[in-house]
């Protein structure tokens, strides 16, 4: 991993405008570096878990940016995910849809925290913060009989000792809260984690934008409404290579990891799944 | 002041080797301050110690022969310039002249703070923060305890709260909207949930008495009365519990009031007001609709000029009428609802504010069937994370070196 990790960082070196053209043989310019966290991106893959492949389509709108804050006067960086869904089919047929899934992070070049004294005391904190928020975020495995699970909402409070500048690199930590519910023939279930929850949210990027590593995790206790407490844990990774572009659109190798301990459908199943495949990332910006 | 709009070439003269640079006063203490929003230059003055570039910034008052000047950049807790520029800073948008630089050069040059925008401090390296926030500007999120009693009877809950609080003022600060969105407060152990999606209300100070009263005890006086009528309202309210084994949910369609502000400060921010009104109820249990007059006395204090302290009360009558009867409660239920709250912030965070919250609440109903009717009484204690919080609008520049 960490050679991985370094592979990316040493991918391309900082570039300027210009070295993200390139020119053909007519000297005619044809863009040669792209966003990772910016586009329309609609994807095919090979599924793959102990229940066999599966065939998989994804789409979603990915939307990335920076703002500076008016009123703290500091750079937000800001990965929005909208309407992302993935179906997929085999023995064990099901879909996922996701209404938005985001995180805000606010840059400091040197965070702090204030003390509000009669003479402001000023504690060095080296931490960016980040707001990471999912919402409605929809399971159905038809294979489990009739159901649903439904992740109402989840939000993380992390905090990011990477401090970036840019919007290539992040890692947060932090706790997050979340409320689901899942129904079953049995009925309604609601759980809540009221900040007990422990989210990482991690990414790396290359300058060009042509590699991206991306993970997630998150473990944790969530409370029934009703009753009983579950512990569950589940952890992402995913890796991209842009490989080709079409008509300066680029193509996306992804290869990704998933495991969930006690997460999994409507009977909180561990399990493992692991993914291939391509997706064209459609009217994004270029770096 | 010095005048605007003059090439900027000018401003490096104040440092050419062969002239005679201005001398840097020693610091006076107090050290003075610059002026926020002031006409402000970039000069460059010969290298100091604690500044090696030279490079700083000035106001310069042309009657008294005098700039104050401060550095560009923030200084590291040796008081030497690092490589970070200031942020928050007046830019420089004053530049020098041949002339005008070689007047300036004559002047004292007394070293000074660097100026902040109002609400926000600047230390003496010259880094800024916020010291002001205005929590009724805001995203929270937060997080309590919050025992309940009824009938002896005492219950540990937990509360998660979250919402969306924003304020807008009328162009001539006559008018204050106030929006609240997604107000949040879940309770677990003895579950409950109460979740409006938006609620709209205003402040309204008057131009015109509503009369105006003229006695003449001793010397006439005018004690004019101002009718400051606003409006609330409220729309999607979702309110669900259990008691004792009964669900309840109630989703409040919308609700209109007219609100009476029996007494609002001068930024409309703070007030007492009494509303009266009422709404479309929907049972969602027992699958009806009803109409729900209310009236409440409400205040919201925010009890300092940094908007560190705020205190928040209501009482609040609500009555369900045209509502077919329901076996176990009374044709007319009512609710009685009464709370008092304090948050004061107690740190800050990257400039985003950690506030504590404790309050006191008290219910009194008889809308759940089955349930009879009782006062439930609930203490909570808790922390609250803000997002956004900018400075009060009426923050002032600090004060405080």
């Amino acid at each position: 991993m960490l050679g991985l990790v370094l592979l990316l960082a040493s991918a391309a070196p900082d570039t300027a405008v210009d070295a993200c053209q390139a020119l053909d043989s007519r000297g005619e310019p044809y863009p040669i570096c792209f966003d990772p966290g910016d586009g329309l991106v609609l994807g095919t893959r090979a599924r793959i878990s102990s229940a066999g492949m599966a065939r998989a389509v994804r789409t979603g709108v990915h939307i990335r940016a920076g703002r500076s804050s008016r009123s703290k006067g500091s750079p937000w960086f800001n990965n929005h995910r909208l309407m992302t869904a993935e179906l997929w089919d085999g023995a064990q047929r099901g879909f996922t849809v996701t209404a938005y899934d985001g995180t805000l992070r606010r840059h400091l070049e040197e965070g702090f925290i204030l003390l509000p004294t009669a003479r402001p005391v000023r504690v060095p904190f080296p931490f960016d913060v980040t707001v990471a928020a999912r919402l409605g975020h929809l399971e159905r495995r038809f294979w489990e009989g009739a159901g649903w699970t439904l992740e109402t909402g989840r939000v993380g409070l992390l905090l990011d000792p990477l401090r970036s500048e840019t919007e290539r690199v992040w890692l947060g930590v932090g706790p997050s809260a979340t409320h689901a519910v899942r129904r079953g023939r049995d009925g309604e279930q609601h759980t809540v984690a009221p900040f007990t929850e422990l989210l990482l949210d991690a990414g790396l990027e290359s300058a060009d934008g042509l590699s991206a590593l991306r993970a997630s995790a998150l473990a944790g206790w969530s409370l029934g409404i009703e009753r009983g407490v579950y512990f569950r844990a589940r952890a992402d990774l995913g890796l991209e290579r842009v490989v080709l572009a079409v008509a300066d659109q680029p193509v996306v190798l992804q290869v990704a990891g998933a495991y969930a301990h006690r997460d999994a459908g409507l009977a909180r199943r561990s399990e493992w799944t692991a993914s291939v495949g391509l997706a064209l990332r459609a009217l994004g910006t270029r770096r | 002041m010095l005048a605007t709009a003059v090439p900027l070439v000018g401003a490096l003269l104040l440092a050419q080797p062969g002239s005679e640079a201005p001398v840097l006063q020693p610091p006076s203490s107090p050290r003075p301050a610059l002026t926020w929003g002031a006409p402000t230059a970039c000069l460059m003055l010969p290298p100091t110690q604690h500044v090696p570039s030279g490079a700083w910034r000035a106001q310069c008052d042309d009657d008294a022969q005098r700039c104050r000047v401060a550095p560009v950049r923030e200084l590291d807790a040796d008081g030497v310039e690092t490589d970070r520029p200031l942020s928050r800073a007046t830019p420089c948008t004053v530049s020098l002249d041949d002339e005008t630089a070689a007047r300036v050069m004559a002047y004292r040059m007394e070293p000074a703070r660097v100026d902040a925008p109002p609400g926000w401090y600047r230390d003496e390296r010259g880094r800024v923060m916020q010291f002001n926030f205005d929590l009724n500007r805001r995203v929270w999120l937060g997080g309590a305890w919050t025992p309940m009693s009824h009938d002896g009877q005492v219950m540990s809950r937990m509360r998660a709260d979250f919402g969306i609080a924003v304020e807008v003022p009328s162009r001539g600060g006559k008018t204050l909207h106030r929006l609240r969105f997604l107000e949040t407060e879940l309770h677990l152990g003895v579950h409950s949930l109460d979740l409006a999606l938006a609620r709209y209300d205003f402040s309204i100070q008057r131009e015109d008495p509503l009369l105006r009263v003229t006695s003449f005890l001793g010397k006439p006086r005018r004690h004019d009365l101002y009718l400051n009528m606003g409006l609330w309202m409220e729309a999607l309210h979702l309110e669900q519990l259990k008691r004792d084994g009964q669900v309840a949910r109630f989703l409040s369609l919308g609700a209109f009031h007219a609100a009476f502000d029996l007494w609002h400060s001068r930024d409309l921010v703070s007030y007492v007001r009494v509303r009266a009104g009422a709404g479309i109820e929907s049972d969602l249990v027992h699958r009806f609709n009803a109409l729900a007059p209310s009236a409440a006395l409400e205040g919201d204090l925010t009890l300092d000029r940094d908007g560190f302290h705020h205190f928040r009360m209501s009482a609040e009558v609500e009555t369900l009428l045209l509502a077919p009867r329901v076996e176990g409660r009374p044709r007319r239920p009512e609710r009685l609802r009464v709370q008092a709250g304090y948050e004061v912030i107690l740190l800050a965070i990257n400039d985003q504010p950690l506030s504590l919250l404790v309050d006191g609440r008290g219910v009194r109903r008889d809308d759940i069937a089955g349930v009879p009717e009782r006062w439930e009484w609930s203490a909570s204690a808790g922390l609250r994370f803000s997002l956004w919080a900018p400075a009060r609008r009426s923050a002032p520049i600090a004060a405080r070196e």
